[in-house]
């Protein structure tokens, strides 16, 4: 990417040393050149929404919604700018009592990419269910921060993410779940796996966690690191060549979340630039 | 089940309150300023190049900013910190020849004992300045070197030149150029090819005066092939002023050599604790850190393991306990810099009574690391709403043939292991305080029993079953 100038889009919630360049966000100025498109949502108590949002072209996209009681929303975003193009994306919402939020997240596009999500579980009961796939190459950078805070009791998220990165590809994940004090009851469950298919790709994960309340359950795992040798060993056996054996397990990384989306056609779409980009590199 | 709470006694302190009568020989003015910067290296008698890389420090002290983050560090004045205090004794070679009302303080913590028991060499440092000093004679024969930094800066001068602050620069952060500036005593020790100390050699650092700080420099040198295990431990009166601990400490771990660095911290809790610990690993070399981290008001420790050379380790096993006013911000950090290097790190935190315990990571694995592996395990207790408990780790891989796995819980005492051990006849109690010493026992496990005791005693894990 080219040194233009650039913006700070969002932060880590409690930052750390600046050395391991986690602790801002940061975006290409060229990405708020035209105001961001904006959406409000509003869903009344007890309703059910499905949405979906691809962004192709749009450089900047911030999503706001609203759940109201029992209410459940269940979006998808997807992200699938052409090359070259830096683009930001913020998805924001906030929860009342036992409402629902499931987020589906494939992000492919961008170069200078920022994806945000700020999930705000207000409301007793409340629950999140995030799941996000991201496949990052050529000189693509990536830039993650997803934070659910958990401040009524008894809310429930989980926050799963996978991914790959090839090329000389580099991306940030930042993933926090933060119990906020009275939170009592809650759980949270965080995991990152990410494959390296490229000694030059260059991963950063910060998983936070952060508890001001003690009746809680918190758990993160991350794991980062090439693919599985075994499953490799396996597959190139039975007679696929080592990179169509890649292509495969990175494509079954990514069926968990693509098994998310409701259209069919863009679970295609997103297959097929995944397998493209994998013969590409 | 009804929900209750275990009542942790608080950490201990009468044995490390007790304040000493000694009256320093000489205590510099407060305030960091040129003047009392080279005052110091005067008394100290620095060979010029020892006051320049002072003064170069205190420069860079000066246009260093605080930390932007972390824990609130703004009640550090140092405008009201006496930099040097110099306690009125000479360094001993016998616990006989150290001042009465000193050895007293050293003879309350069993440091005598523990010498005679269990320990190749002892060093004691009290407020500035190393007051004792020894080491079993048959490691003296086979060219170990153990002594206070000012010794060995005027008797191995080539050799502390080379090493101090090379590891750990000025340049590195606000309180490592403050260090470099006003560092005094702290312990050297020199480890020759393959010799085995097979006894560990412990210092003992003592902060007395109240409104002061205590920078002490640690060297070791463990060359190719020997290995040491060396203990330090801290403790401090409590005050009403606030102290502050600036230590630095760097290690070498030359190829296929092994060095085991255990610390049990147990400031008094007006200290500010802002230590820097680093070791530089060569091939097939190993370093063990045992840190558990008791007292203090504020502290900011994350000893740093550089694994320079191709299949060097580091083990770091560290418990952390925050009651309340304490806010201790501690970690570790691992650079992989050659291939097939390998860590883990395993931690513990307790947090009660609105004390903040604040796991901190950074994992880098360089591009090149080819084969490196990495495990981080991170598991909270956190025993009541007040408290706070955080996990940071951050992990940088830029090398596709790496693994790197990380792990973190945070809860409280769960009701269905309560559950468990309660239908199997154990009181709920006794269910508790199983689970409690449960959660510490992998860090009581690495260390060396009586340290491990101290570590209980410390805790001091009396559940009384009181209710809150």
């Amino acid at each position: 990417m080219t040194a233009e100038k650039e913006i700070v889009y969002d932060r880590i919630p409690v930052p750390t040393w600046r050395w391991l360049g986690v602790n801002e966000v940061r975006v290409p100025a060229a990405v708020f050149r035209d105001a961001p498109i904006q959406r409000l949502v509003t869903i009344p108590a007890g309703e059910t929404r499905e949405m979906t949002v691809v962004c192709r072209s749009e450089a900047a996209f911030e999503f706001r919604a609203e759940l109201g009681p029992e209410a459940e929303l269940r979006l998808t975003r997807v992200r699938l700018s052409p090359e070259g193009t830096p683009c930001a994306d913020k998805v924001k919402a906030t929860l009342a009592e036992n409402a629902r939020l499931v987020y589906t997240a494939v992000e492919l596009g961008g170069d200078g990419a920022a994806d945000l999500l700020d999930v705000d579980l207000a409301g007793d009961g409340s629950r999140a269910d995030v799941a996000a796939f991201y496949f990052a190459d050529g000189r693509q950078r990536l830039d993650m921060n997803y934070r659910i805070r958990q401040r009524g009791k008894r809310t429930d998220a989980t926050l799963v993410v996978q991914g790959g990165l090839s090329g000389e590809a580099e991306k940030n994940f930042r993933g926090t779940l933060d119990f906020a004090r009275g939170a009592a009851g809650s759980a949270g469950r965080e995991r990152e796996t990410v494959a390296l298919l490229s000694p030059k790709a260059v991963n950063r994960s910060a998983p936070l966690m952060l508890s001001g309340e003690a009746e809680v359950d918190g758990r993160h795992a991350t794991s980062v690191g090439r693919l599985d040798e075994e499953k490799l060993f396996y597959l190139t056996s039975r007679g696929l060549s080592p990179a169509d054996a890649k292509r495969l397990i990175v494509l079954a990384a990514a069926a968990p979340v693509l098994d998310r989306l409701t259209d069919g056609a863009l679970a295609d779409e997103i297959r097929s630039q995944i397998e493209g980009r994998l013969s590409d590199g | 089940m009804a929900k209750s709470k275990t009542y942790i006694e608080d950490i201990e302190r009468t044995l490390y309150d007790v304040r000493d009568e000694n009256r320093p020989r000489f205590r510099s003015g407060t305030g960091l300023s040129e003047e009392i910067v080279r005052d110091i290296s005067r008394r100290k008698q620095d060979p010029a190049w020892m006051t320049e890389l002072r003064l170069a420090s205190l420069a860079v002290y000066h246009e260093t900013p605080m930390p932007a983050w972390g824990p609130d560090l703004s009640s550090l004045d140092m405008d009201r910190i006496a930099t040097y205090v110099q306690p009125d004794a000479v360094m001993a070679g016998r616990w006989e020849d150290v001042p009465e009302e000193i050895r007293g303080a050293f003879d309350r913590l069993g440091i005598p004992e523990a010498e005679k028991e269990s320990l190749a060499g002892v060093g004691a440092q009290y407020d500035s300045e190393v007051v004792y000093h020894s080491i079993q004679s048959s490691l003296t024969k086979q060219g170990v070197i153990y002594t206070d930094m000012e010794t060995a800066l005027r008797e191995h001068e080539e050799i502390v030149r080379e090493h101090f602050m090379k590891l750990v620069p000025p340049r590195d952060h606000k309180f490592a150029a403050l260090h470099g500036a006003v560092w005094s005593g702290g312990s050297f020790v020199y480890v020759p090819a393959g010799v085995e100390v097979k006894i560990p050699l412990q210092s003992y650092f003592r902060l007395n005066a109240p409104g002061a700080g205590q920078f002490e420099h640690t060297l070791i040198i463990v060359e190719k092939g020997a290995s040491l295990h060396f203990i330090d431990g801290c403790s401090a009166p409590k005050y009403n002023v606030t102290n502050l601990h600036a230590g630095c400490v760097e290690l070498y771990v030359r190829e296929g050599a092994r060095l085991r660095y255990s610390t049990i911290e147990n400031w008094s809790r007006n200290m500010m604790n802002l230590n820097t610990k680093r070791a530089l690993v060569e091939a097939g070399g190993l370093i063990e850190w045992v840190s558990g981290s008791f007292g203090s008001r504020v502290s900011m420790l994350y000893p740093t393991s550089i694994l320079s050379g191709e299949g060097a380790r580091c083990e770091f096993t560290g418990v952390t306990f925050a009651g309340r006013g304490q806010h201790l911000d501690t970690g570790a950090t691992v650079l992989h810099a050659a291939p097939r290097t390998s860590s883990v790190i395993h931690t513990r935190s307790i947090s009660k009574d609105g004390g903040a315990a604040v796991y901190r990571s950074g994992v880098k694995i360089a591009a090149g690391a080819k084969g490196a592996k990495c495990s981080v395990n991170c598991d909270s207790l956190m025993l009541d709403d007040e408290s706070r408990s955080d996990t940071i780790p951050v992990m940088d891989v830029r090398e596709d043939d790496a693994d790197v796995g990380h792990e973190a819980k945070i809860g409280r005492i769960s009701d269905e292991a309560i559950y468990y051990l309660t239908s199997r006849g154990i009181s709920e109690d006794e269910a508790r305080a199983m689970i409690v010493r449960g959660f510490v026992e992998p860090i009581a496990k690495a260390l060396p029993l009586e340290y491990a005791v101290e570590m209980n005693n410390l805790i001091n894990l009396e559940l009384e079953g009181a209710r809150r």
